[in-house]
């Protein structure tokens, strides 16, 4: 079968299996910047946005995003880069495989919240984004700090 | 997951029909679903049905079947009438990238072991509805399962209760090793313990040694969270012995039956 998404803003039409979850056909069309990790629901590195909400693109049916706007991290480049610089200015980046599910969970926090979170709400939201390099406590503080940097602008 | 014919039917007698009479599987988030290396012959995508709400009819509350974990967790309503137990009861659930999919219908369909949500609705005395037109006690569906093949089209809530969750896990994204919930229902004392590891089962013995009192002493909460561990089974699995989930369990009721009284 054939769905018609738009992919960063960009309307493209797909052809798909009516099993298939989102990565696949994401990367199929060359998104290959959406990240396929354990592929069963529990680490988060595939994250996309669908219709602005965060979902696991390995866990979500292809077909239902017929006709909905899907955001990959090179949608939101510009903001994910002012993003980068602060993980890399705390060392929280290291093999960076975990880093576009990440960000684009960070990125659709920072619009669902309208004050800034405190650190028991940025752990709890970024709950199901795993990082086997980091550690955690770096890529906190980087956050904490994007968000305070972005509230002062 | 291999799906070899696709429906996304847009009414429920059309939904019903496919999954009665053509043997379809309805698809509610797919994310358990596709954890399954099972053929399905026909999925029945209930996407088209308008199954995501949840409101307030009458003297209950309805939630839609394909309505998600996270919609539970931020529902104004909800947070309303019960206060932060939706919250609290789903927001262990892996993230919220995967409560973004997951449905209700989904889970009150699986009748899942592990379930945090079963526990919690089981407390409140949740029913759910079968389309077109059975009602039944959630609690009373888990233990007994359907005979035939059904579409869940929505869980019935009482118009508000007082209740909170508390659950044990090894690790954050993981299943809880035991879980339970105590409601009040502005009358009497409800508990649902789940993760046991079978389903979730209230604890009629328990709920009876409460009474009908909203301020039962430190000693009739310290019996009733007893009898509950000694009235239920428990199983062992690879994440707790059937032992040690019976001696946990009742830190946890006394834990949650003493929030409630507060
Ligand atoms: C990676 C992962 C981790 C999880 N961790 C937890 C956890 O820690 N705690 C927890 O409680 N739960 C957990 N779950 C389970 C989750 O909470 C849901 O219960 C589960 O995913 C089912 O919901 P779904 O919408 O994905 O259903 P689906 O996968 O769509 O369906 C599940 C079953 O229900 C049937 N079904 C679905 N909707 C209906 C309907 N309306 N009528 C009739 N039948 C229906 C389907 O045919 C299928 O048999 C986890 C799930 C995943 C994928
Ligand atoms: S690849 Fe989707 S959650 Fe891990
Ligand atoms: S930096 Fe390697 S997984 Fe996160």
């Amino acid at each position: 079968m054939n769905i018609t998404l738009r992919i960063n803003g960009k309307q493209e039409s797909i052809e798909c299996l009516p099993g298939e979850m989102l990565t696949e056909v994401l990367r199929r069309a060359g998104h290959f910047e959406v990240k396929k990790g354990c592929d069963t629901g529990n680490c988060g590195a595939c994250t996309v946005l669908v219709d602005g909400k965060p979902v696991l693109s390995c866990s979500y049916l292809a077909v239902r995003a017929e006709g909905k706007e899907i955001t990959t991290i090179q949608g939101l480049a510009d903001e994910a880069k002012k993003f980068a610089a602060f993980l890399t200015a705390e060392g929280a980046d290291q093999c960076g495989f975990c880093a576009p599910g990440f960000a684009l969970t960070v990125l659709a926090m920072k619009e669902e919240f309208s004050s800034i979170p405190d650190e028991a709400q940025i752990r709890h939201y970024l709950a199901g984004n795993l990082c086997r390099c980091s550690g955690y406590e770096g890529q906190i503080r980087a956050i904490k700090k994007y968000l305070e940097a972005q509230h002062a602008e | 997951m291999e799906i070899l014919k696709y429906a996304c039917p847009q009414s429920k007698d059309e939904a019903f029909r496919l999954i009665r009479e053509e043997h379809g599987t309805a698809i509610g988030g797919a994310a358990w679903l596709r954890t399954n290396t099972k053929t399905i012959a026909l999925g029945v995508d209930l996407a088209g049905l308008g199954l995501e709400y949840v409101r307030e009819v009458g003297d209950h509350i309805e939630i839609g079947a394909m309505t998600t974990y996270r919609e539970l967790e931020t529902n104004p309503l909800l947070r309303a009438r019960f206060g932060a137990l939706f919250e609290t009861t789903v927001s262990h659930v892996v993230g919220v990238q995967l409560r973004n999919i997951i449905t209700v219908g989904g889970t009150a369909a699986g009748r899942y072991g592990f379930s945090d949500l079963n526990t919690t609705l089981c407390a409140l005395g949740a029913q759910v509805v079968f389309y077109p037109d059975q009602t039944m006690d959630l609690a009373q569906f888990i233990e007994r399962g359907a005979k035939v093949p059904f579409l869940l089209e929505k869980v019935l809530l009482p118009a508000t209760a007082k209740g909170t969750y508390h659950q044990m896990r090894i690790s954050e994204n993981d299943f809880p090793i035991i879980n339970t919930t105590a409601v009040w229902t502005g009358s009497e004392w409800r508990i649902a313990v789940g993760s046991r590891p079978a389903a979730t089962r209230l604890c009629p013995k328990a709920m009876a040694l409460l009474g009908a009192d909203l301020h039962p002493s430190d000693d009739i909460l310290a019996s009733a969270a007893r009898a509950a561990a000694d009235e239920l089974q428990f199983g062992s699995d690879i994440r707790a012995s059937a032992e040690y989930r019976r001696e946990i369990l009742p830190v946890l009721v006394r834990r949650a039956l003493m929030e409630v009284r507060e």
